[in-house]
């Protein structure tokens, strides 16, 4: 295949990209896709006036090789064959490639807007989809939710109280971070990185941390990979243990919502021992970690899991056990496999679907070079799959956190920073709670970034939701919704 | 049945009951202290690193409307002149009062009118707007109202509607996007009402100061009542901001 082969975090040359004719381009991409590739990345790598380069990154787990080949369009010659026919998963990055780029996908099954709401390629308005016909209604929720969360907007098309249609718009939380990234310093960066999703601090700072150290061949101590590691595993515990909270919430379970609610205070407060943050802010820098955790905060943080790690399974076993509980979450919002293959859904909501997807296996980085993580996968595809997935998911990183703390490595956890290769790229791919974190870099003849472009799993998975909603009852959806628990503003950027 | 019982025997007693006297972590990063006096001659290592430009010099000061209170000015200081201390009361009601300098202790708001008192000193119902904010704000907000800070036994909580609130919570620094909702949610809000800012984003634009992206027009325009600092504020930061302004003795 025409294409460029590396390793998760591996540097390359931005010359060694091949960079193919549209026609080439458009075949290799099917054959990647045909061959079971997941699209990571479909984006501009650089413009000028006359043209832009085009990269797809494509992941094959099966081997861990991340593929990509490039093209160029000039905006006399904006058109390529959408690949969407072959494999749904790319649209929405198609989406994002046309309304950064006006870069338009021949034969794509519906052009939206990514961010941009109401327009789509050169100012085209976007009409949401509308159904029509007797006792065919629309309910119209947000951008300002009922609760105390982020914005977005949901159009769902009803027949009763059967919900034909859910249609997400995004949009309303872009700051501008890829652009902004650009012109930062190191300082800035690892700020702005933090703030991509403030409930995935870890798993954003820890894929910027990789990505500069690859490209300045630094290597840091096992001591700071370990401690990397269990970080991200802290901030999965916690913020599933938030997620087990909500859905508990909404089937209107209190005594649930309040016990994982008292859990996951541990759980953040646990971070907080770490580096004084109750989210991670801070502790991941390029060149290793900002505190070096003493031994009474390590004994403090075993003590708050031990906790956690008792009532979290008294906990679960009642909930999990409660016949009106069950009667909520089974069979509602199924995503079954193949749906969930083919938009590419990852993290634990692909896991709950019985796909085979978790970076840490697949794209090993870090310490889970050393240490390996059981891949577990359910079937039901439904909203208690999901919710059980996260408790499961819970217990596998207490383990993972417990065995580390048994046996942690010493040295320092600071490692002196080289400089940054000038013309260089790479992808860094994390495993965070909500799944594959994507963050490809690359550098000018300077050293510095010319494109930072970064992937939160949300962008895969609102979709996943959209469909979790088809024939459900619209009372459910705040339950359906709960249970992907996506992020605004690590789609918008 | 008995399961659940058992549960919330499980339970204990998590709330922090004083909330004015709770000891945060070791490492937690709230009201910075600051000794100019050690200032080397020419030294700006701390103004050179601060990813936001929340420091001055001569003398040295600390603007919290603009600190993302990461650990960058405290680690590069070659004399330790800056030192984050576990104070957590550091909510104002006038922006000035955020720029502290010296060894300063905490900050207390200044109480609130006596009308405001009079309308919301016993119950507070707040609408949250997040324009831009990364989840960070939103979760901390969320955990005022938790089994541990159970922020609903002072009579303040978080409604669906405006039209049942009191005043808005905002956070995130003011998207292009959220603009027009921001506008729309404020004018829903029946009179009189108040204006809670809460994370640097919210307060300065934080990190994303001079993002083309932002559009904060609506602050210009609206008088704040509430500033409450922090990258995200600690739930007991805004608990006891809000109670320290109503003047609520607890």
């Amino acid at each position: 295949m025409t294409s460029l082969s590396v390793q998760n975090q591996q540097p390359f040359p931005i010359d060694d990209i091949p960079i193919l004719s549209v026609k080439e381009f458009e075949n290799s991409v099917r054959e990647e896709l045909l061959a079971q590739a997941r699209m990571i990345g479909l984006f501009g790598l650089e413009t000028t006036e006359s043209a832009t380069t085009v990269v797809a990154v494509l992941g094959h787990s099966s081997t861990s090789a991340i593929h990509l080949l490039g093209t160029t369009f000039t905006p006399a010659n904006n058109r390529y064959r959408s690949f969407a026919d072959v494999d749904p998963q790319t649209h929405y990055f198609e989406c994002e490639l046309a309304e950064n780029h006006q870069i338009i996908p021949e034969g794509h099954p519906w052009l939206r807007p990514v961010r941009k709401q109401t327009i789509i390629l050169a100012n085209q308005p976007y009409s949401m989809y509308k159904m029509e016909g007797e006792e065919i209604h629309e309910v119209a929720v947000g951008p300002i939710h009922a609760g105390v969360i982020e914005p977005g907007h949901f159009r769902f098309q009803c027949h009763g109280e059967l919900v034909y249609h859910l249609e997400i718009i995004l949009g309303y939380q872009h700051r501008g971070i890829e652009k902004l990234l650009l012109n930062a310093s190191p300082s800035q960066q690892s700020i702005i990185c933090e703030s991509i999703t403030g409930d995935t601090v870890i798993g954003h700072s820890m894929a910027y941390a990789l990505a500069v150290e690859a490209l300045s061949n630094t290597s840091v101590s096992l001591r700071t990979q370990v401690f990397r590691s269990l970080a991200e595993e802290l901030e999965r515990i916690a913020m599933h243990l938030a997620g087990l909270g909500g859905i508990a919430n909404d089937v209107g379970y209190a005594i649930g919502s309040a016990s994982y609610g008292r859990l996951r205070t541990l759980a953040i407060n646990s971070t907080a021992l770490l580096c004084g943050s109750r989210f991670g802010r801070g502790f991941i820098v390029p060149g290793g970690l900002q505190f070096d955790p003493t031994d009474e905060a390590i004994e403090a943080l075993k003590v708050n899991l031990h906790v956690v790690q008792h009532d979290v399974l008294v906990i679960n076993e009642v909930m999990f056990g409660s016949t009106s509980v069950l009667g909520r979450l089974d069979h509602t919002g199924t995503v079954e496999k193949e749906w969930a293959q083919s938009i590419g859904m990852v993290g634990p909501a692909a896991r709950a679907s019985g796909l085979d997807v978790d970076t840490r296996s697949q794209f090993p980085y870090g310490a889970y070079k050393y240490i390996h993580l059981p891949l577990i996968t359910l079937s039901s595809c439904d909203v208690f799959a999901r919710a059980r997935m996260r408790s499961l998911e819970i217990d596998e990183s207490l383990r993972f956190i417990f065995d580390q703390l048994e046996n942690l490595p010493s040295g320092s956890v600071q490692s002196e920073m080289n400089a940054i290769r000038a013309n260089s790229g790479v992808v860094s791919l994390i495993e965070g709670w909500r799944g594959e974190i994507a963050h490809c870099a690359f550098t000018d003849s300077k050293g510095i970034w010319k494109r930072y472009r970064i992937k939160d799993p949300s962008f895969h998975n609102w979709y996943g939701l959209s469909l979790a909603l088809r024939s459900e009852a619209i009372s459910d959806f705040p339950l359906c919704n709960k249970s992907f628990d996506l992020s605004y503003s690590g789609h918008d950027l | 049945m008995i399961e659940s019982i058992q549960l919330r025997i499980m339970q204990g007693d998590p709330i922090v009951h004083d909330v004015h006297h709770a000891t945060l972590p070791p490492l937690f990063r709230g009201m910075p202290e600051l000794h100019p006096e050690k200032c080397p001659d020419g030294c700006k290592e701390c103004v050179n690193i601060c990813p936001t430009g929340a420091l001055q010099l001569h003398p040295l000061r600390i603007d919290l409307g603009l600190c993302v209170f990461c650990p960058a000015c405290e680690r590069s200081c070659p004399e330790k002149a800056i030192h984050f201390t576990r104070e957590y009361h550091i909510s104002c009601s006038s922006r000035n009062q955020l720029i502290v300098g010296g060894t300063q202790s905490s900050i207390t708001p200044e109480i609130a009118s006596k009308k405001i008192r009079d309308y919301f000193g016993k119950s507070l119902k707040l609408r949250q707007i997040s324009a831009g904010g990364c989840n960070g704000c939103e979760l901390e907000i969320n955990a005022t109202s938790n089994v541990n800070f159970d922020m609903g036994r002072f009579g303040i909580e978080f409604v669906a509607s405006p039209r049942h609130a009191d005043g808005v919570v905002i956070t995130g620094p003011l998207t292009k996007t959220m603009a027009q909702a921001t506008e729309l949610c404020f004018d829903a809000v029946p009179a009189p009402k108040v204006i809670i800012l809460v994370g640097t984003c919210a307060i300065s634009g934080g990190i994303f100061k001079g993002s083309p992206e932002i559009d904060r027009t609506f602050l210009g325009s609206h008088s704040i009542d509430l500033y409450i600092p922090g990258c995200p504020p600690h739930p007991l930061t805004f608990l006891t901001g809000i109670l320290d302004w109503l003047d609520r003795k607890v």
